[in-house]
């Protein structure tokens, strides 16, 4: 267990742990004996590891429900879902404003600088970004490209979704945490059966 | 006889053949750029040059309403040197390629059978070319397919096309295979029965060949399965975030149900609140204490530090200003001088007057409210000394406020 300190650190703190994070962190835990060692450590804490559908990502769950755990749960999820139109607007944003043929995945690369820079030349990106900028969730007071854009950013890093490798350099990657994003998208549309379609028709395929 | 003519064929066929390779070189820029366009611009080019070109079968015009462009052959072959997936062809025609072969095999051996050795060397000459084709065809498949593979379909630019690319080459790849199984090395070894050259050729090389062929498409196959699924899934993951996005959009009052206090709470959603592990200093460990003093030593010293006085606004305190204050003297000292006059003259005087002719420049107003000002500040048995008599006025007929007007002051009469 000693061996794991630093990891236990970085999940109790929160953090979601997946191959872009942490790569070794990462490997460690998809070990059977590691997530049981791990377990059985945070009983006392009612704590135990949690992962995604596919075992991408990790993190810090409770063991048991009680009052208090329920009530923390309750406003997280609040959050999520207060967050969910501003990811997914920003997902739309980048890969529109960057030219992608395809969504941000886990380990795909953003320079900040690009971003801006492409932004900056078409009135209808800047309007957008400004208006996801001023989102509750982005909360940015700004009406220069540059500083909505770094607080986007930042705001993504705080929350986990972008790392951001060289402090002082300007570039980000995108980590497992967005494919947590879109689990949960999947998960509450099918859960309450939403009329949010995610396979192509024929016709858009031919 | 036969053999002169072939000689002459063979000196005409590569005169000929040289001189339009080169042709090819001499317009290399020119042909390029038609391969890039699709077709040739003839002002570019003379006549002559064109009649070459038309002549040599490089260049064609497929209708009369179009422009002149390269053969399809020669697009072909430069779209295999270049490695243009756009453009490179895959030749899975392996029936063809199988009846040749067979057709060789019978001629050389008629040939040996006839006893003319210069003849049968030729076929099998043709024949070696034949078999190198055939398995230079699948290679060609193969570096293509990898090469697309490798590049992730890049030279398409939307995940649509890639997808489309990706089903087109997985459609190739079934074709290549169907052609591989139609070689059957039982006959094979049938045809090349008694004849070292031939079972080398057709059986040992071929087969080798062939076989990693086969597990090279296998190879291949997997990896665009999978490359399909992984488009796929990034197809559908754009989708996803695109549609739930404007479901989001069109329904702003939109809650999800309340997973967090459901009696089995999906595991997505537990995720517990974070805990940071704070730790403090410990003198229970004697083994420790040096370390301890260490950092003890290590910290800042604490300086005290001094204030110094500093003024403080008040909202009370006075403007001083010299100059106010020394008008302020000369108009108590004019008002001392009047009160002299009247107690000199003995009778009453009028302020206004007085200001008149002293011809001093105060305000009026101002000078009745010094001479007030004055009066008010004398001790009581002096103020009885003088008689103040005020000049007053209604502010307006239906106005009782009394305005004063002048102040009329003279020695009491005691």
């Amino acid at each position: 267990m000693l061996q794991h300190g630093p990891l236990l650190e970085r999940l109790l703190a929160g953090d979601f742990i997946c191959k872009i994070t942490d790569e070794d962190a990462y490997r460690h835990l998809s070990q059977e004996q590691t997530q049981q060692d791990i377990n059985h450590y945070l009983r006392p804490l009612n704590r135990r590891l949690v992962s995604n559908d596919d075992n991408s990502l990790y993190f810090l769950g409770y063991h048991e429900l009680n009052k208090d755990a329920r009530e923390h749960l309750s406003s997280q999820f609040a959050l999520t879902v207060q967050s969910l139109l501003p990811l997914l607007e920003w997902l739309q944003l980048v890969q529109e404003t960057l030219g992608r043929d395809s969504a941000l995945t886990a380990g795909d690369t953003i320079k900040l600088q690009e971003f801006v820079l492409r932004t900056e030349d078409n009135q209808s990106l800047r309007q957008r970004l400004s208006q996801l900028a001023g989102d509750r969730f982005f909360n940015s007071q700004s009406e220069q490209v540059d500083s909505q854009v770094k607080q986007i950013f930042r705001r993504l890093k705080e929350h986990g979704y972008l790392l951001q490798p060289h402090v002082e350099r300007q570039y980000y990657i995108v980590t497992g945490k967005i494919d947590y994003l879109i689990d949960v998208i999947r998960f509450i549309r099918d859960e309450e059966h939403l009329p949010v379609d995610d396979t192509p028709t024929q016709e858009a395929m031919f | 006889m036969a053999s002169l003519d072939a000689n002459n064929t063979a000196s005409n066929l590569f005169s000929i053949g040289a001189e339009r390779l080169a042709l090819l070189g001499k317009h290399h820029k020119l042909l390029m750029q038609g391969y890039i366009d699709g077709f040739i611009d003839e002002n570019a080019f003379t006549d002559v040059a064109l009649k070459k070109l038309i002549a040599s079968r490089i260049l064609w015009r497929p209708d009369e309403q179009q422009p002149l462009a390269l053969r399809p052959l020669v697009s072909e072959l430069i779209a295999s040197m270049v490695a243009d997936e756009n453009r490179r062809q895959i030749n899975a025609d392996v029936a063809e390629k199988l009846e040749q072969i067979r057709n060789r095999v019978q001629a050389y051996r008629d040939a040996q059978y006839k006893g003319d050795f210069s003849v049968a060397e030729l076929q099998l000459q043709r024949l070696t070319e034949h078999v190198h084709d055939l398995s230079g065809q699948f290679e060609e498949a193969i570096d293509s397919l990898w090469h697309r593979l490798n590049s992730d379909f890049g030279f398409v630019s939307s995940l649509d096309d890639k997808i489309r690319e990706n089903e087109r080459a997985q459609k190739q790849l079934r074709r290549l295979l169907d052609g591989l199984d139609l070689l059957d090395f039982n006959e094979l070894i049938e045809l090349s029965e008694g004849n070292n050259h031939l079972r080398k050729l057709l059986v040992s090389q071929l087969q080798s060949q062939l076989s990693s062929h086969h597990s090279s498409l296998l190879e291949v196959q997997k990896r665009l399965v999978e490359l399909l699924a992984r488009f796929r899934q990034q197809q559908s993951r754009a989708m996803l975030i695109a549609n739930m996005a404007a479901f989001l959009r069109q329904h702003p009052k939109y809650r999800p149900a309340d997973y967090p206090n459901r009696s089995d709470v999906p595991s997505l959603f537990n995720q517990a609140a974070a805990i940071q592990p704070q730790a403090a200093i410990a003198l229970d460990k004697a083994s420790e204490r040096q370390v301890l003093a260490g950092l003890v030593r290590a910290l800042p010293r604490h300086q005290a530090v001094v204030l110094t006085d500093t003024q403080s606004a008040s909202f009370s305190s006075l403007l001083v200003d010299d100059e106010i204050a020394a008008r302020q003297q000369a108009l108590k000292t004019d008002v001392e001088n009047f009160y002299l006059r009247v107690i000199d003259q003995g009778c009453s005087l009028s302020a206004l007057d007085y200001l008149a002719t002293q011809q001093l420049s105060w305000d009026s107003e101002i000078w009745l409210y010094q001479i007030i000002a004055e009066y008010q500040a004398l001790p009581v048995d002096e103020k009885q000394m003088f008689a103040v008599v005020r000049e007053e006025t209604k502010a307006s007929a239906f106005n009782e406020l009394l305005l004063i007007r002048d102040i009329n002051i003279g020695l009491q009469v005691a």
